[in-house]
């Protein structure tokens, strides 16, 4: 299982000059339809609204990892963002957000690997050494090499 | 050291779950905390915690937002958190998860002071076991209640609740009223222990069909497990896509919940009990009176079997028919033998009180009264929590009883009351030997129960 496979380039938007929660989840959501996984994009983005409105997915430490389940979803996907400038995204210890994975997931999730893959990801995220990593890559080259030290 | 054990869940379970789950372990592992982290994801349940595991955990977290079969950790300290405050402050629900255990250890005593619940339901007994108890310790309050306002209508003569309006009769209703309750309260929470809230509106409706069907609380046991383990599989296998899943604990379990636990008790349970009634009637007329002694023993044994279900009420309704015949001395045996059980529990809980919870010695001196009163209900919350070993000590009291009541000769002119009708000028032919009666039956009951019932496993489960 190869990280690709979630994360396409068309989905890796460094930098992401957006300067607001929505239109940052406006184009991350845009690029994973660009790049196939999702093919309602509208009924992806009211999973992805609906999912904020039950809590903020700013998970603090400057990440935020908007997430939906929907019937939209095709397969599961990944995007990633790092912003130019902070966006504020009512994370839960408040401080603005540097960097953004949104994860897409079909309805029914069809084998578990994709997911795992997802799993691994968000584990990582707790790691302090992983997210300053995260945070000083400059291109998308340098983003898969260091998700592909992940294991799903 | 101690021990903690946690759950993650959110909705999506793609994400917070793990992250959850992957902030407390590392804040465990740089304060050197022994940490067991469950996740229920979109992947399904990893890690899970074990009934060893939680067994012998101190504490325990729970940072989900989804239903995460918290009735599990009944009796444990547990710190409950929606899951991205583990995510944000893991340190601070560690504190908190061991202040927790630490409060549970120091507390003077704390095998004996552990809620009368946790007791009554120790870990260390089997699932169907502990979801009755569940039911059962919820019922309880309400026997007592019920069955001693009945029991006090009665001071002012057992007729006097007849007069509308009176405080007599008010005190039978809310008796009543209490008693109404007891069948669904007791299969409400066997249904609520096996399936949480989502549980407890099915299980509350089958307890009243059981009511009204005559099902008794047997009855009720059995719409509590019906339910329970149909909401379970509901849970389940009921699929709905994101945007509707709301629906699913608000609309759709309490309804087809409820649905398919009243139609399994009505069609089910509730046709052959009538038909089962019916053939007991039945064969109660063919047997007649006979052979006075059998017929005794029969209804003896009869009231004491489902005490206000189907065979009891055959049994009762047979005695009480023949008050109207002028033929008293069945009614006699069915009095007697409706008295035995709760009087026999209750000396039971004094012969060996080392085989009952506190709740049940403390409810055995009320089933004193109320077995006195004639009111066998007193006897449900012992028969319920333990069935197959008391239920036949019950009988073979109450049949003896019911025997001795027929071979005495013993009349009895009211339907009701108990000892209450020795107050009544000639309401009771033999007296003496009626008390003898009775005694013996009581005697009887107590001893097989003392017998057969097992030592409560005063297994204090690490709350030291």
């Amino acid at each position: 299982m190869k990280i690709t496979e979630l994360l396409s380039r068309e989905s890796i938007l460094i930098p992401m000059t957006a300067t607001d929660k929505e239109s940052v989840m406006e184009a991350m959501a845009e690029s994973l339809a660009a790049a196939g996984h999702v093919v309602d994009k509208n009924a992806y983005m009211e999973a992805l609204i609906a999912r904020e409105k039950t809590g903020s997915t700013g998970i603090g430490f400057g990440v935020a990892i908007p997430h939906g389940k929907s019937a939209g979803v095709a397969t599961a996907g990944l995007a990633f963002a790092k912003l130019a400038q902070p966006v504020d995204w009512n994370s839960l210890d408040g401080a603005p957000v540097q960097a953004a994975f949104m994860i897409a997931v079909p309805e029914a999730a069809a084998g578990n690997d994709h997911l795992k893959i997802l799993i691994a990801i968000s584990r990582k995220l707790i790691d302090d050494e992983f997210r300053s990593s995260l945070f000083r890559v400059k291109n998308a080259e340098e983003l898969l090499a260091l998700l592909e030290t992940v294991e799903g | 050291m101690t021990k903690l054990i946690a759950v993650t869940s959110c909705p999506t379970g793609v994400a917070h779950t793990y992250m959850a789950a992957e902030s407390l372990q590392k804040a465990a592992r740089s304060r050197g905390i022994e940490l067991h982290v469950e996740t229920r994801g979109a992947i399904g349940v990893e890690n899970e915690n074990t009934p060893d595991l939680i067994a012998a955990a101190d504490a325990v977290i729970i940072a989900a937002d989804t239903d995460v079969l918290e009735e599990r950790f009944a009796g444990k300290p547990v710190v409950k958190v929606p899951v991205a405050q583990a995510i944000r402050d893991a340190n601070g629900l560690l504190d908190q998860a061991v202040a927790a255990a630490k409060e549970q250890a120091n507390r003077p005593n704390a095998a004996a002071a552990a809620p009368a619940k946790t007791q009554a339901a120790p870990a260390g007994r089997k699932g169907p076991y502990k979801h009755l108890m569940n039911g059962v310790s919820y019922m309880l309050p309400l026997v007592v209640a019920g069955g001693l306002l009945i029991a006090i209508s009665f001071i002012w003569g057992i007729h006097a609740f007849e007069v509308k309006g009176s405080l007599p009769a008010n005190l039978k209703m809310i008796g009543g009223a209490a008693f109404a309750l007891m069948v669904p309260i007791l299969s409400g929470f066997i249904a609520y222990s096996i399936a949480e809230k989502p549980g407890l509106a099915p299980g509350l409706v089958g307890g009243m069909l059981a009511t009204q069907l005559s099902a008794g609380f047997l009855g009720g046991i059995i719409s509590g497990f019906v339910a329970g383990y149909v909401v379970v599989a509901l849970k389940k296998y009921i699929r709905m896509p994101r945007n509707l899943e709301g629906l699913k604990p608000i609309l759709l379990l309490p309804l087809l919940g409820s649905l398919i636990t009243g139609l399994l008790m009505i069609y089910v349970i509730g046709e052959p009990i009538q038909s089962l009634m019916s053939a007991l009637t039945k064969w109660l007329e063919s047997i007649g009176t006979t052979n006075s002694i059998l017929l005794g023993l029969l209804l003896g044994g009869m009231m004491a079997f489902d005490m206000g279900g189907p065979v009891n009420k055959v049994a009762y309704t047979f005695g009480v028919g023949l008050l109207a015949s002028n033929v008293t001395a069945p009614m006699a045996a069915v009095m007697a033998a409706g008295m035995t059980p709760p009087l026999g529990l209750w000396l039971s809980t004094l012969l060996t009180p080392g085989k009952f919870t506190r709740e049940e010695r403390d409810a055995g001196k009320s089933a004193a009264v109320l077995g006195l009163s004639f009111i066998t209900e007193g006897a449900i919350p012992f028969a319920a929590s333990d069935p197959l070993r008391v239920i036949p000590s019950l009988v073979v009291g109450s049949a003896i009883t019911g025997a001795l009541s027929m071979l005495f000769h013993v009349t009895v002119l009211a339907p009701h009351g108990g000892i209450f009708v020795a107050f009544i000028p000639n309401a009771v032919g033999h007296p003496l030997s009626y008390a003898l009666a009775i005694a013996v039956g009581t005697v009887v009951t107590a001893v097989m129960v003392s017998l057969l019932k097992k030592p409560i496993e005063a297994k204090g489960e690490n709350t030291k």
